[in-house]
């Protein structure tokens, strides 16, 4: 965990559960799993307040527990959960584009609640659900339970460990923490629950979810035939098209679709590691080209494709006149873009006698770039914080004002009455509310799209570190 | 290299047009500063993406950040006393939906103790605190001279437990202390209960346990 990883946890947790919870979150997160008696002490938080706080945080799934020797419970933070936070908005959208507003607001209630019975979801999303549609009509609880069931198939949504109850509990004190075990065949296996009716309720059994929606499924390679049966039906694409277009991607040099062998026409597998490993490679291209401009784009590319390459090397081959060529090589170096490999001639380093080599560490770039980005929303936060600060009082002001408003309307006041309540607040600073919002909103929208990055390059480093 | 750094010579020991210095040129100054906190950038960034999905996480993200505040897992600080009470406040007040944890999913000792004491922080409750702390000190003193005697490492374990379980009951004492004192002054506000957490002096208590204990124990182990 970085400090920039810290910090933005803690902003984080600040946002989300307020500052009580981000205090020991955070206390966790630096200090690793650690026992309540220690929290509290070295937090100087109230007893109760730590526990409220940790049991929010269980709640969530930010920490988990173990049961240690002489049965002291521990308490460890999950930060890779915590930074996912910032991937939420992303999470509920996918599943609206996927499902629709029931998908939506399944996922929507669960990263709301952490965890959740099957039948309170259900529940909420039905009551949700039908306060939008029309008078008169109502939304079934059967089809919302269809949809879960669907989004724990797809994986979007899992089932929470059971909680493991001691066969013998007469022996003995109850433990001092439930032991939860993971079934990973029922993780993804929805209990069939009659959930009938809009108003009547059977409490279901102890089922949870937990919402954290994962795309994974097992690697497998597919022969042309399979493919061809499970194409969609409206696609039109003859046998021959779909073995052309098999053959085209097979031979790509970007390598997404590899060929696994040729029984049965051919197997097909899709090669998730190049894929990510090449969009990796574009997002660094590209930023390079943003930030230093094309013709340090093209040096780059250039190392890239070559591996290593001495100074005189990248100035001729980049046809950039070598005192230019050089600058912006240096000053991709020092910004750990690209790396310098040295090969001594001489056991004595002597750098005369020493080769040179420019090259670029996909990887380590990768995590240069992914820690920059974790900095980057850092200061959005923090910025977003600061201009909602500074107008705190403005913005509070127009907060009382709509309340008022809206009370007054409720009453059945006249037009003129509520005129002159909305003029309670003045052009400039109506107008001074207008940038505001404005900053605001793209501050946020800045956040979504860097963590679009975020997840590109996380998924590449974790898959990279897989294969090693 | 030490022949390099002789009189009339250059202080490098590379060639310094290979770096793209001429002959004679003028060397940039050291840099003995950090770089600027806002630094000039050569190249404008990239607008933003823009088009419906944005718009919508955009405001799917603001609505999350809203609605996790009226959540009941959004605990706030204890809140300072307003400077005047404002009318418009009642408008605006949220309340919070009320949330049970599920105990069965978490460890024993996040349950809040049932037991409302009222015990009072007098002066009294305090000193029978201390005195049963120093009693149970000295017990556990006895208790490991005696361990010492035997020098047996193997059982500390057990003792440890046997301790533990004396400071229960000591504990325990307390408690019918503190349950006298609260039948005496039953009026006591809420605030001085939160404030006089009975834990404390366990805190306390088990402290000094373990500074002396832990020193002997390992006496007793090597």
């Amino acid at each position: 965990m970085t400090q920039a990883e810290i910090k933005l946890c803690s902003l984080l947790l600040q946002e989300h559960f307020g500052e009580i919870v981000e205090k020991i979150g955070v206390h966790l997160i630096r200090t690793g799993s650690q026992p309540l008696r220690a929290i509290v002490h070295d937090t100087g938080t109230s007893l109760d307040q730590v526990k409220k706080a940790l049991c929010v945080l269980i709640q969530h799934n930010l920490v988990i527990y173990q049961v240690h020797k002489r049965g002291v419970v521990e308490y460890e933070a999950q930060c890779s959960r915590v930074l996912r936070m910032l991937r939420y908005p992303r999470y509920i959208y996918t599943t609206k584009a996927l499902y629709g507003d029931t998908g939506e607001l399944i996922v929507e209630e669960l990263l709301l609640n952490g965890k959740m019975t099957m039948s309170a979801v259900v529940k909420k999303v039905a009551d949700r659900l039908t306060e939008t549609v029309e008078d008169g009509k109502t939304m079934d609880y059967a089809e919302v339970s269809n949809t879960f069931v669907q989004l724990a198939d797809t994986r979007f949504i899992q089932r929470c460990p059971m909680v493991h109850a001691p066969e013998d509990s007469d022996t003995g004190p109850p433990p001092p923490a439930p032991s939860l075990v993971i079934n990973e065949k029922d993780m993804y296996l929805v209990p069939k629950l009659s959930l009938i009716g809009k108003g009547k309720r059977r409490r279901s059994s102890d089922e949870d979810a937990a919402g954290e929606p994962k795309a994974k499924r097992p690697k497998r390679p597919a022969d042309n035939k399979e493919i061809f049966r499970s194409l969609p039906v409206g696609y039109n694409i003859s046998k021959q098209v779909l073995d052309q277009y098999l053959t085209l991607l097979a031979d790509d040099p970007l390598e997404f679709v590899g060929k696994s062998g040729d029984s049965g026409g051919g197997m097909f597998v899709i090669n998730f590691y190049k894929a990510l490993a090449s969009l990796a490679t574009a997002t660094l291209e590209s930023v390079i080209q943003e930030r230093f401009g094309s013709r340090c784009a093209r040096i780059f590319r250039l190392v890239l494709q070559k591996k290593h390459l001495e100074q005189k090397q990248v100035e001729d081959f980049a046809m950039i006149p070598a005192k230019e060529a050089k600058d912006m090589l240096y000053k991709m170096l020092s910004e750990n873009f690209i790396s310098l490999q040295e090969i001594p001639k001489t056991p004595d380093h002597a750098p005369s006698r020493t080769f040179y080599l420019y090259t670029v560490n996909i990887l380590s770039a990768a995590r240069m770039l992914l820690h920059r980005c974790y900095k980057s929303v850092t200061n959005l936060i923090e910025r977003r914080q600061f201009e909602t600060k500074e107008n705190k009082r403005l913005l509070e002001k127009s907060q009382r004002v709509e309340a008022i408003i809206a009370s007054v309307q409720a009453t059945g006041a006249e037009e003129a009455q509520l005129q002159e309540i909305e003029e309670m607040i003045t052009a400039p600073e109506r107008q001074q509310l207008e940038t505001l919002k404005r900053n605001v909103n793209k501050l946020d929208a800045s956040e979504i799209q860097v963590d679009e990055t975020i997840f590109l390059l996380e998924s590449y480093i974790e898959s990279t570190m897989k294969r090693q | 290299m030490a022949g390099n750094k002789g009189r009339g010579r250059a202080a490098y020991t590379f060639n310094i047009e290979a770096v793209g210095f001429g002959k004679g040129e003028k060397l940039p100054d050291v840099v003995l500063k950090p770089p600027p906190l806002f630094p000039d950038t050569d190249y404008k960034p990239v607008p933003l993406k823009t088009g419906e999905s944005e718009d919508y996480m955009l405001a799917l993200k603001q609505e999350l950040r809203e609605t996790m505040k009226r959540k009941p897992y959004f605990i706030e600080k204890t809140e300072e006393k307003p400077d005047i009470e404002r009318y418009s406040k009642k408008y605006m007040q949220v309340y919070k939906e009320e949330w049970i944890p599920d105990w069965r999913r978490l460890p024993r000792e996040m349950m809040p103790r049932k037991k409302c004491r009222k015990d009072p922080k007098s002066k009294k409750a305090k000193g029978t605190d201390k005195v049963s702390s120093l009693i149970n000190t000295a017990d556990v003193l006895k208790k490991i001279e005696e361990l010492e005697k035997r020098g047996d490492g193997e059982k500390s374990d057990e003792e440890n437990e046997e301790k533990e379980g004396s400071k229960e009951k000591s504990k325990e004492g307390d408690d019918d202390n503190d349950d006298d004192d609260a039948e005496q002054e039953d009026y006591d506000e809420e605030e001085q209960e939160e404030e006089n957490d009975y834990i404390n002096s366990y805190f306390e208590d088990g402290d000094d346990f373990g500074a002396d204990s832990d020193d002997n124990m390992d006496e007793a182990t090597y």
